[in-house]
């Protein structure tokens, strides 16, 4: 099989075919890029990090330790409420 | 012959962005969407849950992408033959337009995107499904059905069927009995709709060595296989009536509409189309009758958006 021959003209056409679709192709990656972005973006918002599928790291890799840890937390905090009453009771006798 | 034909276009040409746009069969793309925004909706609005919009519509972009991919590994693959048909002839590889590797190249590429998209703009079960529709369209039924079995379009209508269910998926992740209701609707509708089509071009088919039914088993049986899914279709459209994925406008629209397509597939029963003595008239008849079975499918799936989407629904008491 022969190759065509190929005149100026053709050789320009055919490079001005080229940078239109490179252009093309420049605009398809861009919105490529934009759309990945929004959406991870709207992902990112709608996620619940609170629960066990949380994207980031904690600090605890036992899930029981860290409940445990947060019990702990929780009645450390009751004890400083009931503390706290205790004492503004005490004051509130005194005051009488 | 067929292999010098691509490599030798009679007229070769410069591309536009028209002929890349072709490449990706935007008429399918346009029905693949819909059915897939069908199902979207529907599923929404029967299971309460609320998509973001941006992520729908990402989702139905990823949709097109990979209908379109699949269209452009379709003609990839198929350019020999599609040289060889007057219909087909002028499309963007045969023309000389598109060199036949980069529209493989853009098939895969799109193939990727969409699934990718797909992926994180709604989960794992709509992309699977979506890569699997790309597969079963773009190999098993271009590279492994076509050319070898006249039930082609019967196996492969799957391959179209699968929009509604992704759409489905989407929202809720999963794909209940309503969203293979959809899948039903189209696999039984795309029989007669290529077969009326068949009927006409069946020469073109014959010439490039394609095994339509009309090629393989005549004409006769061809009419008589587009009435009997036909009737099959029938129930299967109704059918969402029952689950109440249909309500009031669905029940009328799709009442009236099978009964119409009966009708068509009844009179081309009976008519000559196809046969080697068939006039003018019963080509008109089986181009009607194509044209009548897209009206169907629009249809049908128009009356559910309208149903979801836009509060029309009137539950006529089904038993889902």
């Amino acid at each position: 099989m022969t190759e065509p021959e190929v005149t100026h003209a053709d050789a320009d056409a055919l490079l001005k075919a080229q940078k239109r679709r490179n252009v093309w192709l420049a605009f398809a990656l861009v919105a490529f890029v934009v759309i990945v972005g929004v959406t991870t973006a709207i992902r990112i918002q709608e996620t619940d990090f609170s629960g066990g599928d949380r994207l980031y790291f904690s600090g605890y890799l036992d899930e029981a330790e860290k409940e445990a840890a947060d019990r702990e937390a929780e009645a450390r905090y009751e004890a400083f409420r009931a503390e706290e009453a205790a004492r503004a009771a005490r004051l509130e006798t005194d005051n009488e | 012959m067929s292999a010098d034909m691509i490599a030798n276009p009679a007229q070769p040409r410069l591309a536009t962005a028209r002929d890349y746009l072709e490449l990706l069969k935007p008429r399918i793309m346009v029905l693949v969407v819909f059915t897939a925004l069908a199902g979207l909706i529907a599923a929404s609005s029967i299971s309460g849950i609320a998509v973001n919009p941006v992520l729908a519509a990402v989702a139905i972009l990823a949709v097109a992408l990979g209908a379109g991919a699949a269209g452009a590994i379709n003609m990839w693959y198929d350019a020999d033959i599609d040289a060889v048909m007057s219909r087909t002839a002028t499309r963007p590889i045969p023309a000389g337009a598109v060199p036949r590797d980069e529209a493989l190249t853009l098939g895969l590429i799109m193939s990727a995107v969409s699934i990718l998209l797909m992926w994180i703009a709604s989960n794992m079960l709509a992309a699977g499904l979506l890569a699997l529709s790309i597969v079963y369209y773009g190999w098993f039924y271009t590279m492994v059905l076509k050319r070898r079995t006249a039930q082609n379009i019967v196996i492969g209508g799957a391959a179209g069927a699968f929009p509604p269910v992704i759409g489905w998926a989407v929202v809720t992740g999963t794909t209940p009995l309503d969203a293979w209701l959809l899948f039903a609707i189209i696999f039984f509708w795309t029989p007669p709709h290529f077969w009326a089509l068949s009927l006409v071009a069946h020469k073109d088919y014959k010439k490039a060595g394609v095994p339509m039914l009309p090629v393989t088993n005549g004409a006769a049986v061809t009419r008589q296989q587009i009435l009997i899914y036909t009737l099959l279709l029938t129930p299967v459209g109704v059918s969402p009536l029952l689950t109440g994925l249909g309500g009031a406008l669905y029940g009328a629209v799709a009442i009236g509409l099978s009964a119409v397509f009966l009708y068509y597939a009844g009179v081309i029963w009976q008519s000559r189309a196809g046969d080697a003595d068939a006039g003018a008239a019963e080509r008109k008849l089986a181009m009607k009758t194509f044209a009548f079975s897209i009206l169907y499918l629009f249809g049908l799936f128009a009356a559910l958006i309208f149903e979801h989407g836009f509060g029309l629904y009137i539950s006529i008491g089904g038993i889902g």
